[in-house]
């Protein structure tokens, strides 16, 4: 069990967390705790696990058949895998941003009010100040605050994946999931998202999945590095990259295999 | 990682490690013509410094290349980082030998002390930390390097009675300051040297073990 002593409580622990697709076992004996209102990041080499491991935060693995868990993912002190929980309240709660800026055909402000629609806000004032707000935080109203009923798809890359953040804090998240968030972007617009991260971070935590280990090190405050479905080390993030305490971490950050 | 990068990083640390045999050369030379006062061997020394400032820079050059091209992380970061506190002591024993090799050229028309074997003895144990700190970062290999703070501390000894020793010449015979007082230059320069040797050891043994150690 990864204890990192702090007085705080985890928002996200997982306990001997195991995950099969079929008889094929991704995830292994996964004990893990995410601490509020931080920036914690997956590395790890192509098919290790760790885009699977963010997506049983918010039960987004439940979307494929062969799919089977073992262990337990608490959320709050609840395990988000018990019959009683609603889903659709989780994911709005755990919130994701994927590796390819994925904005619906619409206009902007219509993607951002998206979420707040289907959870019962009609209201076009209140929605009207949901929308400044998710695209104040998400770095991108000064950018489209003359175009909003212009479509999503106009946006460059790198404002139509601010634009996916701003949507998924329309609907009010704790956690953000960011699954590879600047693999399809250029270094200016990976920029913006760093340093959008490192802003989030005031009010949300995030858990960021990237193959970019200099990425990791800078927007991070704790990392994790998985391999062959374990996590073979956890801790403060300078720690991990400047005197890793296992031989494989060292090899991988050092480029030695990956 | 491309082989690339590990090659030049270890094309880099050989430089170093001839870089450090290259600075000690020149101390040692200059200790050897101060003992024979040998003003030829001086000389050479006072030239081999255009080539200390030169290799320095190159080192340091190589090394922020390295770090932009390709963000070292872990042990590759942790031998950058010793690397770069071995260039600035390495560079600083060598200016030592070359402020040795000054003061054998002042003291050319002055009489040697034969009697006086203290400095020799404390030169013997400065270089004996460095080549074993040389050593431990050419190999990894730590054992040579377990004492260095004792040492240190003897060789804090050493130059305080280095400092007594000359006293009671100067006192003997007026004559003798000149020269004794430049050899207790030699001694404050070789205790400094001493200091150069823990300061890249802990860097050798964070290389090493990702330990931050301390050593006085």
């Amino acid at each position: 069990m990864v204890n990192l002593m702090q007085a705080e409580k985890p928002v996200i622990r997982t306990e001997n967390l195991n995950l099969y697709y079929g008889e094929n076992q991704v995830l292994k004996e996964i004990n893990i705790e995410i601490l509020p209102k931080r920036v914690t990041a997956l590395i790890g080499p192509s098919g290790c696990g760790k885009s699977t491991l963010i997506r049983c935060f918010n039960r987004m693995n439940e979307l494929v058949d062969t799919c089977r868990i073992e262990g337990t993912v608490t959320y709050r002190g609840k395990n988000i895998y018990d019959a009683d929980v609603d889903y659709v309240h989780l994911r709005k709660k755990v919130g994701m941003v994927f590796q390819r800026p994925n904005p619906f055909p619409k206009s902007i402000y219509d993607n951002v009010a998206y979420g707040p629609v289907v959870h019962g806000i009609r209201d076009k004032p209140a929605l009207d100040r949901i929308v400044k707000k998710s695209l104040e935080q998400a770095a991108l109203w000064n950018e489209v605050c003359d175009r909003l009923y212009e479509p999503a798809m106009g946006l460059s890359g790198g404002q139509q994946q601010r634009l996916c953040i701003a949507r998924t804090l329309a609907v009010e998240p704790e956690i953000i999931l960011m699954d590879e968030p600047c693999s399809a972007l250029d270094p200016i617009a990976t920029a913006k998202i760093e340093n959008l991260i490192h802003e989030l971070k005031e009010n949300y935590t995030v858990i960021i999945v990237t193959h970019n280990m200099q990425q990791a090190a800078r927007v991070s405050d704790y990392t994790g590095f998985m391999y062959l479905g374990e996590l073979v080390e956890f801790g403060e993030t300078l720690q991990i990259f400047e005197s890793p305490e296992k031989e494989l971490t060292n090899n991988y950050i050092t480029g030695r295999f990956g | 990682m491309p082989d690339k990068y590990r090659g030049e990083l270890l094309a880099l640390k050989k430089s170093v490690t001839e870089f450090g045999r290259f600075s000690t050369g020149m101390l040692r030379d200059a200790l050897v013509a101060l003992r024979d006062q040998d003003t030829v061997l001086a000389d050479t020394v006072n030239e081999r410094k255009k080539k200390l400032a030169g290799w320095s820079d190159e080192i340091e050059e190589q090394s922020l290349r390295l770090v932009a091209l390709y963000q070292p992380m872990g042990e590759d970061l942790r031998t950058i980082a010793c690397i770069n506190q071995m260039n600035t002591s390495l560079f600083r024993i060598g200016r030592y030998g070359k402020d040795i090799a000054i003061i054998v050229e002042e003291l050319s028309d002055t009489t040697n002390l034969k009697n006086l074997k203290s400095v020799w003895h404390m030169a013997d144990v400065v270089e004996g930390m460095i080549r074993d700190v040389l050593h431990s970062f050419d190999t990894g290999e730590l054992t040579a390097i377990e004492e260095l703070s004792l040492r240190d501390s003897n060789v804090d000894n050493l130059r305080y009675s280095i400092f007594r020793e000359n006293l009671t010449y100067m006192m003997e015979d007026p004559k003798n300051i000149t020269r004794c007082i430049n050899y207790v230059m030699v001694a404050r320069y070789l205790e400094r040297c001493g200091d150069h040797a823990c300061m890249m050891g802990e860097k050798v043994i964070f290389m090493v073990t990702g330990k931050r150690v301390e050593i006085k």
